[in-house]
This record gives structure tokens, C-alpha cells and sequence, in this order.
């Protein structure tokens, strides 16, 4: 299943690639793919584009902070997170992404 | 990644002899200031407690990453710290932590360090990262987990 992330953090110097990082490593472990836009202290990097965005069947937001340009993702999927518990229990948001992408 | 440029040989502790969440911080701190990165120690650990207030940085996995982004820091530098025994820093999965970053963060910073921020941040995602940091005893061993 494709989909797609945003983390950001209140700091923004390492929770938010934590996240990053343990999102990537769970979805791929069980066979998605997955793009996950990091939005922290050095601005946003890894932007998702329209299409990803527009290809994607669940959006996973693990965040502290508002997203930023929360309004490209209207009308998708969403599962949203504290940014601490994607780094806790990754695995545990990619099941619900992946039911949610299911339309479950 | 520059790794060595932020975090210096004298500022890896491998034996902590803290007991308890405020202790380590603070025991982190001296080393930091101590090797001249602050400009106002106290500022600089408010900024911290006041993070920790937040959101606990006790991320589970073993790891601590106490951080401030703040004018206090004079220079974005790295603290390193090892318990093998572990410490209780009120970790979210409530696991005891043994590796330790204190990160400190001028107000106004430069991307290259951030970026070295990230990657040791994601870095610390894998295990087997994390094994090696533990087992390491000299500070090349703890540079070449991250560079290898």
C-alpha cells in the first residue's frame, strides 16, 4: 500500500526525524511504501508533492505541533499521532494506517 | 557526517553515576559547560527542564535525548552519556534509559548542524546502532557507529 507521513515537533531538532526514521523502518517491514515529509527545525524537508500525495491511500500524521499546509491533504485517509508514540510503537500506527487505507 | 564536530572526545561520559532523571541532566550539563558551550548554564538547563515538561524525551529504546534550542548555548555541540546499569528517565515505554544525548542548540543555528542533529537522531532508530554505542569503550568506537 502506498502511503505517505508528515512528523513535526515542537523542537523540531529530533523527535521529528525519530519519527521519521520509525515510521519508514515499520512500513517497509511489512511491505508498504512510504514517504514521509519532515517538518522541523530546519523547515520542511522531504516535501511530499502533489501526486505522492494524490497517489497515497492513507496520509499518518505523527506531530506535536500544526501541521504546516495541512489543507494538500483534504479528503485523504488520515491517521494522526503524538510524535512520541510513532517512535514507541511504529508498527502500531502502520496497522491502523493500513486499516484506515482499506477503508475499514 | 561530521560527527567529531559536534561531539568532542571530552565530552563522551561512559560511566554516569547519576541515579535519577534530574541528576543525569544535570550531571550532562557540567560536562557541557565545563568544555565552554554555555553561556549561561542555568538559562541553558531551565530550557531544558522546560522540554522535558513538555514531552518527555525519555523516548523508550533505551534512549534520552534531552535537547534546548536557546540563547544560553554558545555553540551547537553534543554531550554523550552511558549507564550500563540504566537510569529511570521517565521513559514512555517505562524502560530504563542507558544512552544519553544532551543536545544543545544555539537560538540562532546553522543547517549543517541540524542536519547532523537529524542523522544522529534516525540513526539512534537501530538497534544495532544503539548495541554498539553500549558496548563501546573509547571514543573512536563511538564515532565509528555512527559513520560505518
Amino acid at each position: 500500500m502506498k502511503m505517505i507521513g508528515v512528523c513535526a515537533c515542537p523542537t523540531g531538532i529530533a523527535h521529528t526525524y525519530m519519527a521519521q526514521a520509525a515510521l519508514e523502518k515499520a512500513a517497509r517491514a511489512k511491505g508498504h511504501e512510504i514517504k514521509v515529509e519532515t517538518q522541523g527545525a530546519m523547515g520542511i524537508e522531504n516535501e511530499l508533492s502533489a501526486g505522492e500525495i494524490a497517489d497515497a491511500r492513507v496520509v499518518i500524521f505523527a506531530v506535536g505541533v500544526n501541521v504546516e499546509g495541512e489543507e494538500r491533504f483534504d479528503g485523504k485517509q488520515k491517521v494522526t499521532v503524538e510524535v512520541g508514540k510513532a517512535i514507541e510503537n511504529p508498527m502500531d500506527i502502520i496497522q491502523k494506517a493500513e486499516m484506515k487505507g482499506m477503508g475499514l | 557526517m561530521n560527527i567529531q564536530e559536534l561531539l568532542s572526545a571530552s565530552r563522551v561520559k561512559f560511566h554516569l553515576m547519576s541515579s535519577n532523571k534530574l541528576e543525569v541532566i544535570n550531571e550532562l550539563i557540567d560536562v557541557l559547560n565545563q568544555d565552554g558551550k554555555l553561556l549561561n548554564k542555568d538559562k541553558y538547563k531551565e530550557a531544558v527542564l522546560a522540554r522535558e515538561k513538555e514531552f518527555s524525551t525519555g523516548i523508550g529504546m533505551g534512549i534520552a535525548i534531552p535537547h534546548a534550542k536557546d540563547s544560553s548555548v554558545k555553540e551547537a555541540s553534543l554531550t554523550l552519556g552511558i549507564s550500563k546499569a540504566g537510569i529511570d528517565y521517565e521513559a514512555l515505554d517505562g524502560s530504563l534509559a542507558h544512552i544519553f544525548f544532551l543536545i544543545a542548540v544555539p537560538a540562532e543555528s546553522n543547517d549543517v548542524h541540524l542536519k547532523v542533529l537529524s542523522y544522529i537522531s534516525r540513526k539512534l532508530m537501530h538497534q544495532e546502532i544503539r548495541d554498539r554505542l553500549l558496548s563501546a569503550t573509547t571514543y573512536e568506537e563511538i564515532l565509528a557507529a555512527f559513520n560505518d
